[in-house]
C-alpha cells in the first residue's frame, strides 16, 4: 500500500440549510487511480469543489500529504498541487485554447517553463494544436475535454481532481479521456475520479468510494467485490 | 444643410467618445461583478469636486488639477467597492445596486456640504479651435477624443496582452473557474473596480475642462449617459460601450440641432427604449450559450 496524498476526514459541507455531504472520509493514495461513484445528487461535485476550495466545508479536514487545505482560497489549494478538472468542462469560452492553457498556469510565474509546458500539451493532444488560436467555445465537446485536461496539468498538479470527465461525450471520445487518464497516472499524477460511467471507472480505478445521500456507503478494490451490484448502487442509489 | 449634419455628426461622435469612457467604466465593472453600480457616477463627480478644490483654493495647474480628479474618483470608486460589491457577496446583485444608490446619496451629501455654492468653476483645458473647411472643431473635444481613442487602445493591449488582462477576462465569464485555475478573484474584483473608476475619472476631467464648470448633478448626469450608452452597445461588452457612447452623442447632436435641445435628452430616452424593445441586448449582444450560463450558475 503507497502512502495516501490526499486524506478527506469527516467533512461536511452544506448549500444554506441542505447538507449535501454529512461527514465524508476517504483518502486517496499516492500515484494511484481513485474513484469516486454514487448516484445524481449524492454530492461527489460538492465533494470535488470542497477539495478545490470553491465550497467551504462546515467541518472537518482535507489534508494533502499531512498538509491542511479545508477552508483554504482556492488558488492556495492549486498552489499546493491540486488541480480540477470541473464538471462540464468550464473552459473559458471567449479565450484562445492557448489563453485557457496559460489561465491554468496562473499560480505559476516561471514564463519559461510555462510555454514549455504548453508545447507538451500541444504534443500530447494534437487537435489543440491545430485550434490554439480559436476560442475555446468552437471546440467540440471532447476537445473541451482535453483543453479541460491539458489546463488543469498546466499547474502541474500532484493530485488531480476529475469531475465526470466523459460526461455527454461520444463513447469512442470517452475510450479516449479514459486512455489519457492512465497514461497521466502512468507519468506518476494521482488522480481522484468522479464518474457516472461506472463500468469504465472500476475497469481503471485501484481503488473506489461509493457515495450515497451524503455520506460514503463502501469502499474497495475492484475485482474484489460484486462490481454488478456497485454498478447498480452506483446509478440507481438502491440499498443492496 | 450637408455642411449642418457632418458637423452636428462630428459633434456627437467628440462628445460621444467621453460618453464612451463612461460607458467602458460603466460595462468593466459590469463584465466582472455582474452587478449593476449605481453609484459610478457620483464617484466621478466627487473626483471632479477634488478636482476643483485645487483649482479654487490653491490656483493648482491643468495636471495637478487632472491627477486630484483622477485621484479623487479613484478613491471614491474603491470605496464604493468595499462597501456595496465586496461585503455584499455574489448572489445579492439586488442588495448591491441599492446600497450602490444609498452610497450615491451619501458622495452627493458630502460635496454638498463642503461645497454649498452648487456651481463651481473647473479649469479649462484647450483654448484653441480647428477650422477645417466649413466646419468647426473645438480643441477640448479633439483632446477628448484622443484620450478617448487612447484610452481604448490601452485598455485593448491590457486586456488581451497582460496576464492581468488574462484574469480578468477569466474572471467577468467564470468567477468559480478562474478561482480553482489558481486567479484571487477578490483582488481582480478589486483592481477591476480602481480601472474603470479611473477611466471615469478621465472622462469626468474631459467634461469638465469642456463644460468648464460643475455641479453635484454631474453625477447622476454621469451615470445616466455611462448607463444609456452602456445599454445601446450591450452590457458587458467594451466594444459596445464605447459604439453605444458615439450613438448616443451622434444621436444627441442630431436631435438637438434638427428638433431644439428640449428634445435632446428624450430622443435619447426615445431611441434606448426602442433598443429596450427591439434589440434589448444591444448592439453588441453577448451571445453566451445555455449551458455555459447554467454550469457557471451552479458553483
Amino acid at each position: 500500500m503507497s502512502e495516501t496524498l490526499l486524506k478527506v476526514s469527516d467533512v461536511a459541507t452544506a448549500y444554506g440549510a441542505i447538507e449535501a455531504l454529512k461527514g465524508v472520509s476517504l483518502s486517496a493514495a499516492d500515484g494511484e487511480i481513485t474513484c469516486l461513484l454514487g448516484p445524481n445528487g449524492a454530492g461527489k461535485t460538492t465533494l470535488m469543489m470542497t477539495i478545490a476550495g470553491i465550497l467551504k466545508p462546515r467541518r472537518g479536514s482535507i489534508t494533502l500529504r499531512g498538509e491542511e487545505v479545508a477552508g483554504r482560497a482556492p488558488r492556495h489549494i492549486v498552489e499546493r498541487g491540486i488541480a480540477l478538472v470541473p464538471e462540464n468542462r468550464l473552459v473559458f469560452p471567449d479565450m484562445t485554447v492557448e489563453e485557457n492553457l496559460r489561465a491554468g498556469a496562473f499560480s505559476r510565474d516561471d514564463a519559461a517553463e510555462i510555454g514549455r509546458d504548453v508545447e507538451a500539451m500541444f504534443t500530447r493532444f494534437p487537435r489543440l494544436r491545430e485550434r490554439s488560436a480559436q476560442n475555446a467555445g468552437t471546440l467540440s465537446g471532447g476537445e473541451q475535454q482535453m483543453l479541460a485536461i491539458s489546463r488543469a496539468l498546466m499547474a502541474r498538479p500532484k493530485l488531480l481532481l476529475m469531475d465526470e470527465p466523459s460526461l455527454g461525450l461520444a463513447p469512442l471520445i470517452v475510450e479516449d479521456i479514459f486512455r489519457i487518464i492512465r497514461e497521466l497516472n502512468a507519468e506518476g499524477t494521482t488522480i481522484f475520479l468522479v464518474e457516472q460511467n461506472a463500468h469504465m471507472a472500476l475497469r481503471i480505478a485501484n481503488h473506489f468510494y461509493l457515495i450515497e445521500q451524503g455520506r460514503v456507503v463502501f469502499d474497495g478494490t475492484p475485482g474484489e467485490v460484486e462490481e454488478e451490484e456497485i454498478i447498480k448502487r452506483a446509478y440507481l442509489g438502491t440499498e443492496v | 444643410m450637408i455642411v449642418d449634419f457632418v458637423q452636428n455628426t462630428l459633434d456627437g461622435i467628440f462628445v460621444g467618445s467621453s460618453y464612451s469612457l463612461l460607458a467602458i467604466g460603466f460595462t468593466l465593472i459590469f463584465g466582472v461583478m455582474r452587478r449593476l453600480n449605481l453609484s459610478y457616477g457620483p464617484s466621478i463627480m466627487l473626483g471632479t469636486f477634488a478636482g476643483t478644490l485645487l483649482f479654487v483654493e490653491f490656483e493648482a495647474g491643468l495636471l495637478a488639477v487632472a491627477a486630484a480628479t483622477l485621484a479623487g474618483a479613484v478613491l471614491a470608486g474603491v470605496y464604493v467597492e468595499r462597501v456595496c460589491f465586496w461585503a455584499i457577496r455574489r448572489g445579492a446583485a439586488l442588495a448591491s445596486m441599492v446600497s450602490s444608490f444609498a452610497i450615491w446619496m451619501q458622495l452627493e451629501e458630502i460635496v454638498t456640504v463642503v461645497f454649498p455654492d452648487r456651481t463651481y468653476p473647473f479649469p479649462p483645458l484647450a483654448d484653441f479651435a480647428l477650422e477645417p473647411g466649413p466646419f468647426f472643431v473645438r480643441g477640448d473635444h479633439l483632446v477628448m477624443f484622443a484620450c478617448a481613442a487612447a484610452i481604448t487602445v490601452l485598455l485593448h493591449l491590457l486586456l488581451y496582452r497582460t496576464r492581468f488582462g488574462l484574469a480578468l477576462r477569466a474572471v467577468s465569464r467564470n468567477p468559480a473557474a478562474a478561482a480553482f485555475v489558481g486567479i484571487n478573484t477578490g483582488l481582480v474584483l478589486f483592481s477591476a473596480f480602481a480601472l474603470a473608476s479611473a477611466i471615469g475619472g478621465v472622462a469626468g476631467y474631459l467634461i469638465a475642462a469642456a463644460d468648464q464648470q460643475i455641479t453635484p448633478f454631474f453625477g447622476l448626469w454621469a451615470t445616466f449617459k455611462g448607463l444609456i450608452a452602456m445599454t445601446l452597445g450591450g452590457m458587458g461588452s467594451i466594444p459596445g460601450a464605447i459604439a453605444g457612447g458615439l450613438l448616443l452623442g451622434i444621436i444627441e447632436a442630431h436631435s438637438g440641432w434638427y428638433l431644439g435641445t428640449e428634445y435632446r435628452d428624450l430622443s435619447a430616452y426615445a431611441v434606448l427604449f426602442a433598443f429596450l424593445v427591439f434589440r434589448p441586448g444591444g448592439l453588441f449582444a453577448q451571445r453566451q450559450t445555455l449551458r455555459s450560463q447554467l454550469a457557471a450558475r451552479r458553483v
